[in-house]
């Protein structure tokens, strides 16, 4: 054990303190800061002009002035001004979804007496509505709010017209899934399993060469008359997948850490309050965390619940990555050098691969069969869950999940010993798979 | 049952099969306390799985082998120091740090593992390197690296593979001073495996010849060399080669003559092995002009030479 605790050792210093690792595990950080800054700046940005369907079908704020033409009444013809990116049609009748979809409309936001007394109107969306239109949008609804409320108040004093006043908030949904603010959170967990797979390539990866410098330069010989090679494979697994583990959790700690930062300074300097100012809101003073929960791209950050999806991110990438490591492992036991692996590296990728793959339509479809049973099967399944957990699953699906790659994990690491073992002594020849898989039941 | 008192290492009939390769057929060796014991062989012939069943890399499918009178156990590991045939370092690590490991891997503590170190590295004249890279040795640095890393921990058995190869003169002949001295002051034994059989003849005192799974030949030195010469001496003369010739009639075999001249001849004799050497000097003292005469020297090589091609054939 002691000896086992040696090589782990070595294996884990001698790859944290490269250049390469050190820098890769500061930098990263400041990319998913900048990553959420950039969805900030585009969402903002992004002039494409919006056209903005008003169902109102009680007739508050408009009129039909002639046969088939909707327009707003004299109280309200002006909150909805002309703009040059902004553009509004009203209509009496709602439109079914296939209408929608076939008109050049943004969005379409229902106007009608619930919208005057809970002050939350329903913003439908096949795309995400730019951060500019809705904000004019949620301006332009609030005064016509107000100046109705107005108009029906005979005797206006001061106190009064403060009770009017209203700020409204949207309920935004996607008029295909109708989940609101399903899509958003799934880009986070389909950015969690994007994680999961370059992390299990990449130490996976760093398995495979460390196996392979080993039998190469033959240190293997001198290491495994001390160890087991079977604890010397799984001493080899475990040291590299602690560094990644490393840089996991320093990336998390800084993220967070610079979020904090980045939060204390944008609230102190007002950076927050002029930025909701200029899209029309007007507030003494706001936190981070609130400015993002009530931002209408960033909201859903705060819905999500990050120690849940730490949590099963490093559980997933702990198995996920012992699992293709050990696999990895074997195929660097069984070649002397890195251009020999290729064509023993793509069976084990092509799972890994295809859950890749798989993640893209999971995202536009999540509750398919395949996204589910690809959750369970454990070559998948640490990629593909993570997108599902994201999005919500029952924590037995997740257990049972987990439960199936632990078994697999023990399995694959009894398996790829016994190649390993014989594999770190064959030279010369290439061996083909079956010859691999015929390894498996050699005496060691 | 043999006595196994005074062996350091002893294997009986061991063997070992890779899928339908059978690269032991039942090989049995001992290797007495305190020798440094040849392994010679052919490329392939078994060697490198003798010697990594005897470095507990594998075992075998059956037979026996006992160390020290004991069967061979995992602990005994940590009596055994191993350098491979084909080896390297770990290029990311330095040479202090990287030795280290090794030595602690062989269950060393820091302090001593350091001590022992620093005076290996005075040694061979490696002070300086403790913090170069590996990266930047070059072969010869690296190679006394590694002896120094298999013999830091002062084993019981020490398995050389080829120790010298790559070695400049000077340092090959540093390297098996230390390998001598190693026995002689340690009291190590080892098993030296090597093609190089001038170092044979310098260092080994047994050992055992292997060919094709099987163990052809065994013995001292010295004894195998003799056996070998098979009476044979080296003779020169001044006289006539003919009368010498007639008069030695059927007492002794002439092989590879050579003249200078008419007067003098050099010659390899067969003496058969019923005639003592005296008796033939004082013969032929009386006959003709003896320059010399000499046992002739057979070098390992020869020894390994006759003995592949005598089975071969």
């Amino acid at each position: 054990m002691n000896k086992w605790l040696i090589i782990v050792g070595r294996e884990f210093k001698t790859r944290i303190r490269r250049k390469a690792f050190i820098i890769a595990t500061l930098l990263g950080p400041f990319l998913f800061v900048g990553f959420i800054a950039a969805i900030v700046y585009f969402t903002s940005a992004s002039e494409t002009d919006a056209k903005i369907l008003v169902v109102d079908s009680s007739e508050i704020i408009s009129y039909e002035m002639q046969e088939g033409v909707v327009v707003p009444d004299s109280i309200c013809v002006q909150c909805f001004p002309e703009r040059e990116f902004l553009e509004y049609r009203f209509t009496k009748e709602r439109i079914s979804v296939d209408e929608f979809l076939a008109s050049d409309y943004t969005a379409m936001v229902e106007f009608d007496e619930g919208i005057l007394q809970s002050s939350k109107a329903l913003l439908e969306y096949e795309t995400t509505v730019p951060l500019r239109v809705k904000a004019a949008l949620k301006r332009d609804l609030s005064e016509a709010i107000e100046r109705i409320r107005v108009k029906e108040e005979a005797n206006l004093d001061y106190e009064t017209y403060k009770k009017l006043k209203v700020s409204i908030g949207f309920v935004t949904q996607d008029v295909i899934t109708k989940d609101k603010n399903a899509e958003n959170r799934s880009i986070v967990g389909w950015g969690f399993s994007m994680f999961m797979f370059m992390f299990i390539l990449v130490y996976g990866m760093h398995v495979m060469r460390g196996v392979i410098e080993e039998k190469s330069n033959r240190i293997v010989e001198v290491v495994v008359s001390v160890v087991k090679p079977r604890q010397l494979m799984a001493a080899k697994i475990a040291g590299i997948g602690l560094v990644g583990l490393s840089q996991i959790l320093i990336w998390s700690l800084l993220s967070w850490v610079l979020f904090l930062g980045f939060g204390a300074y944008a609230e102190s300097s007002g950076m927050l309050t002029s930025i909701l100012a200029d899209q029309g809101v007007e507030v003494a003073a706001t936190d981070m965390t609130t400015f993002i929960s009530s931002h209408e791209d960033l909201g859903f950050l705060t819905q999500i619940n990050w120690i849940t999806m730490l949590f099963w991110g490093v559980f997933f990438y702990i198995g996920g990555y012992a699992l293709y490591g050990s696999m990895f492992a074997a195929v660097g036991a069984s070649v002397e050098q890195e251009q020999d692996a290729q064509y023993l590296m793509m069976p084990v990728m092509l799972p890994l691969m295809f859950s890749y793959i798989l993640n893209m339509q999971i995202l536009e479809s999540p509750e398919t069969t395949l996204a589910t049973v690809c959750s369970y099967i454990p070559f998948t399944s640490p990629v593909t869950m993570m997108v599902r957990i994201s999005m919500g699953v029952t924590w037995w699906e997740i257990l049972c999940s987990a439960i199936i790659l632990i078994i697999t994990v023990i399995l694959m690491i009894n398996l790829a010993g016994r190649i390993y073992r014989t594999g770190i002594f064959m030279y010369g020849k290439k061996p083909t798979l079956r010859e691999m898989l015929k390894w498996i039941r050699y005496k060691g | 049952m043999t006595d196994n008192s005074n062996l350091a290492l002893s294997l009986k009939d061991v063997r070992k099969k890779y899928g339908d390769h059978e690269a032991l057929k039942g090989v049995s060796i001992d290797v007495p306390k305190g020798s440094i014991y040849g392994l010679l062989g052919p490329n392939g012939a078994g060697k490198t799985t003798l010697i990594r069943m005897i470095a507990g890399i594998t075992g075998p499918d059956s037979g026996s082998i006992s160390f020290f009178g004991k069967p061979l156990q995992a602990d005994d590991i940590d009596k055994i120091g191993y350098l491979p045939e084909e080896r390297g370092l770990y290029k990311n690590m330095r040479v202090g740090e990287q030795a280290m490991y090794f030595a602690r891997l062989r269950g060393m503590n820091k302090a001593t593992a350091e001590r022992e170190l620093r005076g290996w590295f005075k040694r061979l004249d490696v002070d300086g390197w403790w913090n170069k890279e590996v990266a930047d040795l070059s072969k010869g640095m690296a190679q006394k690296v590694q002896f120094i890393v298999s013999v830091l921990h002062k084993p019981k058995l020490l398995i050389l593979d080829e120790p010298l190869s790559g070695f400049d003169p000077i340092n090959a002949q540093r390297i098996r001073n230390e390998i001598i001295r190693l026995r002689d002051e340690e009291g190590c034994t080892i098993l030296l495996s090597t093609h190089d059989m001038s170092s044979v003849d310098e260092l080994c005192d047994h050992v055992a010849l292997v060919n094709h799974g099987e163990k052809i030949l065994e013995g001292e030195v010295l004894h195998l060399r003799e056996r070998a010469r098979a009476g044979r001496v080296n003779f020169s003369f001044k006289g006539n080669l003919i009368a010498f010739t007639a008069a030695l009639g059927g007492s002794a075999i002439l092989h590879n003559v050579h003249s200078e001249g008419n007067d003098l001849h050099h010659m390899e004799l067969g003496i058969p092995s019923e005639t003592p050497i005296e008796n033939f000097l004082r013969w032929s003292t009386q006959e003709v002009d003896v320059i010399s005469c000499s046992p002739r020297i057979v070098s390992m090589d020869e020894v390994f030479l006759k003995a592949v091609n005598s089975i071969n054939s």
